[in-house]
């Protein structure tokens, strides 16, 4: 049980990141239909940019006080989620919308965002480093425990991680279904003409949607740094979950992004090390491939992921 | 199809939005400053040296901004924000006669003095012009010409042509121009002359190609300054004056490369060069060597005196063939430039052949040659090729022949005044200079010629990369292109097929752990059938409960198939090995993948460590697998792929089984990967499940995307050029920066040609769309069909 309650408390927790990175990829999705390849960057600039004031401020980071501990973490975020969204605010200036002008075919966005995607991924290694395992200053025990249940200890960094995530999760629902601008960017997943026709500014509307992505996606990568590590290749593996969690959730679908990122992150960590299948063969080397097993299997038989897509987006 | 309104830019503007508009201007005007800016910044922070640690992450900020290189790039980037803001001012002196070739000029010398290499012996360094300008400074016995141009000729003859070019055009003063055409072809012939100088002094084995860049860009440069000097017009009409050259006497311009080539082969080029300077011979003292060793008769005629007889012959003969466009005369040169062009290899072989017998040390049989032979077995197959283009368009050539007496009688010299809406037509679909008669045939012609003779004179490094960078994944680039830009399929895990082609060909050779019975072990080209095979039925499974997914999930899965795939490899450690993959491990009874043998009657071919050897495996492949698939291009599935592509509703509708032949698409695609397994394996011998990385998939997908989508040979050149530019970024920039720049080139040519370097004709309708212009500027979300 303990061993159950510790993979299930790790998977939230990189769950919970999965459906912050998942959200960019839906968000995006939902307003072009395109897979924003180089979202996982936008995640790995937050780590970089929200390192650089902390470091800044903390120095190594040994005998900061107590008090000052939520503080740090506070401005990591926002200063993470700024500089990302500042880069995909970039991203969508320089890699998307030219080739909107010109009405390229789909394909033609993909590989302009791969080649943003090495691009910035190579920019971020020449300037910092090329190190995999970078790590925030220890301005706080990492290990701390926040309490334990069934004999496993939940930390409080973890704690931290899925609370944050949850407030950014719902702060986003409301945002998009309450505001204006949440009201334009729906309108503009649903039909981008009509919604133009209504009025709706199509280019500021994308720019903003690429601006929320980021900021989410800049949040998750701080949070990522401080509870693993981080480095300029850090955006890869977790962009590629991330974006089967938004396809496993049902693509372009708000609260399917969320959903399919915790679902992915709790069954990539449970199955390969659950009690019932423990064999030779199977253990936390198997990771990724029951989470990409799972989603062909969610896919083969409801194609649209666990909640659907949104109403008006399948064709 | 989703359409919104166009974004207001100032052509587009109404009268009624006339209050709005110095805005609109001053907005535009401060975002391109803003742009400009940024990018100079940017560049000034890619350039360079500098790289952060993890103690010191401000290292390489403070390096790019502390210097001075910021402001020159800033400067730059203001120069180029003037040049764009003022462009209506610029551009009539920038559409002159002549800027066209004057820039193209300039980017190969800069490109002969600053990017390439000048020689790639030992003891000048990186053997770039300024490594080679160094050692020459050192060198007394240099001539006195040579010093001049390593040192200052070359750097103020590209300057001082260009200004006297500028000064020509904007004055219009003709005989200024006269000067700076003499000046391109005095530098042009000393670059040459300077470069034998540096090699004589050497003596070594030269494989460098700068100073044929350089030379070539001084000459279209002094060409540049004649057509300043000749012209009438005062518009340039480059597209027409190319189209003409090429399409005027079709084959002509491939036959003249073959003699330029064929002449530098037979006066300056060494034919025989086993790695000992007194021994490097040119063709004329070649027979001297091997009078006395004893030639066969037929071999030593043709270094006698047959060479230059044949050479002459051919040239006369393609020449007259197709100036006068006789079609007989066309067809007896093209067979007599193929047949003297394998006269040549037999030769070669022959003596190469006996000098490798008298004396092993030099080198063995096909390694103690020189690039003369080469050349001029390309010499031959460019003129006999030339002939061939001529005798087989004549018709067409004809045709246009006619159009362009009737429609431009009244051009007189080299311009034409663009005639508004029939420019207009023609940039539509023609693919430029491309549709000219014959040119595809020559470009045939001239990629069979450096396929075929190119390799043998290359450094052993760059033998290498051809075979098992460019080689392989060009072979890739077309199997993928017929999932990708044939049927629309977005697969993003390509490289299992890749993977499961090569692990099947380690399997049926007998070194995995896991072994075939023995009667079933085989070499690694009897594994082919098998290979494909696997592949197929790979490509079958994973497609069959797929395939009916839309492509943005198609992406995903594939993506994670060729990701499980790879962990399955690396984990499945009693099947595969693990990560030590084909290793020599006696204790497991693992080794390395043995290289292909054939061995039919009297034919017994070992392929061994020689990269040559593996680059003509490759080409058979390739020429194979390009046959195969040109006729499927247009053929029923061919068709049924691009109506799935265009609109799989309508394709349905129309009676296409659009699941069968979707997977049909998948099931070759990856067969042709199983076929590129097989030949990896067996090259590298040892290879392990790092090879098969998903960002691997994701470059295929990317060369072929960059070549240009649903196009054979746009794969192909996507792929050849995009796996050739890190090779080359070696020399310029520091290694672990390749991928960036090449995340730069990728980006860049998305933004300024989304259809990628060559597309498919029927892609670029689509893209372009058939009717107006305007169609395609005001799609604001890409069409949900088209991938």
């Amino acid at each position: 049980m303990t061993e159950f309650m510790n993979f299930l408390i790790l998977g939230l927790t990189r769950g919970s990141l999965y459906a912050l990175i998942a959200l960019g990829y839906t968000l995006v999705y939902g307003v072009l239909q395109l897979l924003n390849f180089a979202h996982s960057e936008v995640f790995m600039s937050g780590a970089f940019g929200s390192y650089l004031v902390i470091h800044a401020i903390v120095g190594t980071g040994a005998g900061t006080p107590g008090w000052q501990v939520p503080v740090i973490i506070l401005i990591g975020i926002v200063t993470g989620a700024l500089t990302a969204a500042a880069v995909a605010w970039a991203l969508e200036q320089v890699a998307y919308k030219p080739l909107r002008r010109r009405g390229a075919p789909k394909l033609a966005f993909l590989i302009s965002a791969i080649g943003a995607s090495f691009f910035l991924s190579q920019l971020a290694g020449k300037l910092f480093n090329r190190l995999t395992s970078n790590s925030f200053p220890d301005f706080f025990n990492i290990d701390s425990v926040a309490f334990t249940i069934f004999g496993a200890n939940v930390r409080v960094i973890q704690l931290v991680d899925v609370l944050a995530a949850i407030l950014m999760m719902v702060m986003l629902d409301r945002l998009v279904s309450k505001t204006k601008l949440g009201r334009g960017i729906r309108a503009v997943s649903e039909d981008a003409p009509t919604a133009a026709l209504m009025g709706i500014n199509i280019d500021k509307t994308i720019s903003r949607t690429f601006i929320i992505g980021g900021l989410l996606g800049g949040a998750a990568g701080f949070l990522f740094g401080l509870n693993f590590s981080f480095g300029n290749t850090m955006g890869f593996i977790p962009g590629v979950k991330a974006f089967a969690a938004a396809v496993l959730g049902g693509i372009g679908n708000i609260r399917g992004a969320m959903i399919g990122g915790m679902l992915l992150g709790v069954i990539e960590n449970l199955i390969p090390t659950a009690p019932w299948v423990s064999t030779p063969w199977i253990g936390t080397k198997w990771t990724d491939v029951v989470a990409f097993v799972v989603l062909v299997l969610v896919l083969m038989f409801r194609p649209t992921g666990i909640l659907g897509e949104r109403i008006g987006r399948a064709a | 199809m989703t359409m919104t309104k166009p974004p207001a830019d100032e052509a587009t503007v109404t009268p009624s939005a006339l209050r709005g508009r110095l805005s609109v201007t001053q907005k535009a005007t401060l975002s391109r400053l803003g742009a400009c800016l940024a990018g100079s910044v940017v560049l000034a922070v890619m350039i360079g040296d500098q790289e952060g640690s993890t103690t010191d992450y401000g290292y390489a900020v403070r390096q790019a901004f502390g210097g001075g290189r910021i402001f020159v790039f800033l400067g730059l980037g203001l120069l180029v924000f003037f040049g764009l803001t003022f462009s209506t001012r610029l551009v009539p002196y920038l559409t002159r006669p002549g800027i066209t070739p004057l820039v193209s000029g300039v980017a190969a010398v800069a490109a002969g003095l600053f990017l390439m290499t000048w020689y790639d012996g030992a003891g000048v360094g990186d053997g770039k012009f300024g490594g080679v300008a160094t050692a020459i400074a050192n060198t007394p016995q240099a001539s006195a010409l040579t010093a001049a141009f390593f040192g200052w000729l070359a750097y103020a003859a590209l300057v001082g042509i260009l200004v006297i070019a500028a000064v020509a055009i904007v004055t219009g003063i003709r005989p200024i121009a006269w000067l700076g055409a003499a000046l391109g072809v005095f530098v042009a012939v000393i670059a040459w002359q300077a470069h034998s100088d540096v090699v004589d002094i050497a003596g070594g084995i030269d494989h460098s190609l700068g100073y044929g860049a350089a030379s070539i860009g001084y000459l279209v440069m002094a060409g540049a300054c004649v057509m300043v000097a000749t012209s009438k017009a005062d518009v340039a009409a480059t597209r027409e004056f190319v189209n003409r050259v090429l399409g005027w006497r079709p084959g002509l311009v491939l036959v003249a490369i073959g003699v330029v080539l064929g002449v530098a082969a037979f006066a300056v080029a060494r034919w025989f060069a086993p790695g000992n300077a007194r021994y490097n011979t040119t063709f004329g003292d070649t027979s001297a060597v091997f009078d006395p060793a004893g030639l066969t008769s037929s071999a030593l005629a043709y270094l006698d005196y047959l060479g230059w007889i044949l050479f002459a012959v051919s040239a006369v003969l393609s020449l007259s063939g197709c100036y006068l466009r006789n079609r007989v005369l066309a067809w007896v040169g093209g067979v007599f430039g193929v047949a003297a062009s394998i006269y040549t290899v037999f030769v070669m072989y022959k003596f190469s052949d006996l000098a490798a017998k008298l004396s092993p040390n030099d080198g063995g049989t096909w390694q103690n040659l020189g690039t003369g032979g080469w050349m001029a077995g390309a010499a031959f197959l460019l003129m006999g090729g030339g002939a061939v283009v001529a005798a087989t368009s004549e018709r067409r050539a004809d045709a246009s022949d006619a159009k362009h007496r009737n429609g431009e009688s009244a051009v007189d010299g080299e311009q034409m005044p663009p005639s508004g809406t029939a420019v207009k037509t023609k940039s539509g679909l023609n693919t430029g200079f491309l549709s000219a008669p014959g040119a595809s045939r020559s470009a045939v012609f001239l990629v069979i010629a450096f396929a075929l003779f190119y390799p043998p004179t290359a450094t052993s490094f760059w033998q290498k990369v051809l075979v098992t960078e460019i080689g392989i994944y060009v072979l890739l680039a077309i199997g993928l292109n017929v999932v990708v830009g044939w049927a629309g399929l977005l697969d993003l895990g390509f490289i299992a097929f890749y993977a499961i082609g090569s692990y099947t060909t380690a399997y049926f050779t007998g070194v995995l752990p896991i072994k075939p019975p023995h009667w079933l072990i085989m070499s690694p080209l009897l594994a082919i059938p098998f290979a494909v095979a696997v592949c197929l039925l790979a490509g079958v499974a994973l497609g069959a409960p797929t395939l009916r997914l839309r492509g943005d999930y198609l992406a995903i899965v594939t993506l994670g198939f060729g990701e499980i795939i790879r962990i399955v490899a690396n984990n499945a450690d009693g099947i595969t090995n693990g990560s030590r993959g084909t290793a020599v491990d006696p204790s497991r009874g693992v080794n390395n993948v043995p290289s292909p043998e054939i061995h039919v009657g009297p034919v017994n071919i070992v392929w061994g460590l020689n990269q040559l050897q593996y680059w003509y495996l490759l080409l058979v492949f390739l020429i194979v697998v390009l046959l195969a698939f040109r006729r499927l291009e247009n053929s029923r599935i061919g068709r049924a792929w691009a109506a799935i592509r265009e609109d799989e509703v309508a394709a349905q509708a129309t009676g296409v089984n659009t699941y069968r032949i979707k997977l049909l698409a998948f099931a070759i695609g990856a067969s042709t990967s199983g076929i590129a397994g097989v030949f990896f394996a067996s090259q590298v011998g040892f290879f392990n499940p790092d090879n098969f990385v998903l960002n691997n998939s994701i470059l295929v997908v990317a060369y072929v995307v960059f070549g240009g989508m649903g196009s054979l040979t746009g794969a192909m050149a996507g792929a050849a050029l995009l796996t050739w530019l890190p090779e080359f970024l070696k020399d310029q920039v520091p290694g672990a920066d390749r991928q960036m720049w090449i995340g730069a080139v990728v980006l860049l040519m998305m933004i300024f040609r989304p259809a990628g370097l060559l597309p498919a004709r029927r892609r670029r309708a689509e893209l372009d769309g058939l009717h107006d212009e305007d169609s395609s500027s005001v799609r604001a979300v890409p069409a949900s069909g088209a991938m």
